[in-house]
């Protein structure tokens, strides 16, 4: 089939608009694909580094508890007569936010009443087991939480 | 282009590709004076394959156990590379969906195309959406939030109205006498398996049904 001028210019806006859907499927695909697979090829183990927490032990008040935000968590550092202890705010029933109440030397669960003592053991209420320890040292007077 | 067209030779050549796509696609014939609403329905079903497929991303992260839930529901949103689209686009849209299938419903009603021959669509429409509703509420629960906690609390509570079994049907819901660590794990699988297969099924009669009595004619 002969093409004239007029067929030429109209295989020449054809050519254009497939070009034009081409390049707009290539790029909803694409932003479909990157964030999938950067999602899929997350890698857990390098999550969660960062840098530790440090608090200076002449910060930390005897008898009061400190509410820190670490990795996600929220730790209760509680300084005591025998030293520091450090524990995850988390409620081991529902996870709940744990509080401290000083004038009972207890934490008291907001949500079902869960009472632990100074060292994380369960008191009394619906949970059978200790606020969760978070391992930590102590180096140049600080508070050094690393895990 | 010429590659696509290559590969699709190939495999037209033996399975008869052609015909099956013009019948079923690109040359099936609708009601000329179909509008923009007949679209809600089809909305739906696309809303309900992008939460197939971030939930399936979702499960990647996700622990369901009250000591982990919480925890990586945050992880995803916070740490997993682009977690926090996935999770949010997963969340939003099952609100969309819900949305979609009651915009369908209120067309199908307003135009009645529920009757005679096709009151069998609209009955397994109804059940679709009970299912997507039920989808809603159970993933509801599974960030472990204390939003989700007290939802699924109330919600559970609802069948405590019906007199004799309603207090039975609340701990069958709730697998034990309050929402507990056994409640989430009932309600996930529930949430990631058995809705969506009920749904599924439910979907391809609904659509079957659709194809069968062909699109309704307004008159």
């Amino acid at each position: 089939m002969s093409c004239d001028k007029t067929c030429e210019q109209h295989n020449g806006r054809r050519t254009f608009c497939r070009a034009c859907i081409g390049a707009m499927t290539a790029a909803s695909a694409a932003m479909v694909a990157y964030p999938v697979a950067s999602f899929v090829t997350s890698q857990p183990s390098r999550i969660g580094e960062g840098k530790p927490l440090e608090i200076p032990l002449d910060q930390l008040v005897q008898g009061q508890a400190r509410y820190e935000a670490y990795r996600g968590l929220q730790v209760i550092i509680l300084a005591t007569a025998d030293g520091p202890h450090v524990f995850s705010a988390s409620c081991p029933h529902l996870g709940c936010a744990v509080n401290w109440v000083s004038s009972d030397a207890q934490f008291h669960c907001p949500c079902h009443g869960a009472v632990f003592g100074s060292d994380g053991g369960v008191v009394s209420g619906p949970v059978n087991e200790p606020l969760k320890p978070i391992p930590f040292e102590v180096k140049d007077g600080k508070i050094i939480i690393s895990v | 282009m010429r590659i696509v067209k290559t590969i699709f030779g190939w495999f037209d050549r033996r399975y008869n590709l052609t015909p099956l796509i013009e019948k079923n696609v690109t040359k099936k014939r609708v009601p000329k004076t179909l509008g923009w609403a007949a679209c809600f329905g089809g909305l739906s079903l696309l809303i309900f394959l992008v939460q197939v497929f971030t939930g399936v991303l979702l499960l990647m992260y996700y622990k369901p156990d009250p000591a982990n839930a919480w925890d990586s529901v945050t992880f995803i949103k916070s740490n997993v590379s682009m977690g926090w689209l996935v999770q949010r686009i997963h969340t939003v849209s099952a609100n969309l969906m819900i949305v979609m299938v009651l915009m369908h419903m209120a067309r199908i009603a307003y135009y009645k195309v529920y009757r005679s021959p096709r009151e069998l669509h609209w009955v397994s429409g109804v059940v679709l959406l009970m299912l997507t509703l039920i989808l809603a509420f159970t993933g509801y629960l599974l960030p472990w939030t204390q939003l989700s906690y007290w939802g699924a609390k109330v919600g559970t509570e609802i069948p405590s109205a019906i007199p004799v079994i309603g207090e039975d049907i609340v701990r069958w819901v709730r697998r034990g006498e309050a929402i507990s660590g056994e409640t989430l794990g009932f309600f996930f699988a529930l949430h990631i398996w058995i809705i969506p297969a009920t749904i599924s099924a439910f979907m391809a009669m609904h659509f079957a049904m659709i194809r069968r009595t062909g699109i309704s004619r307004p008159l």
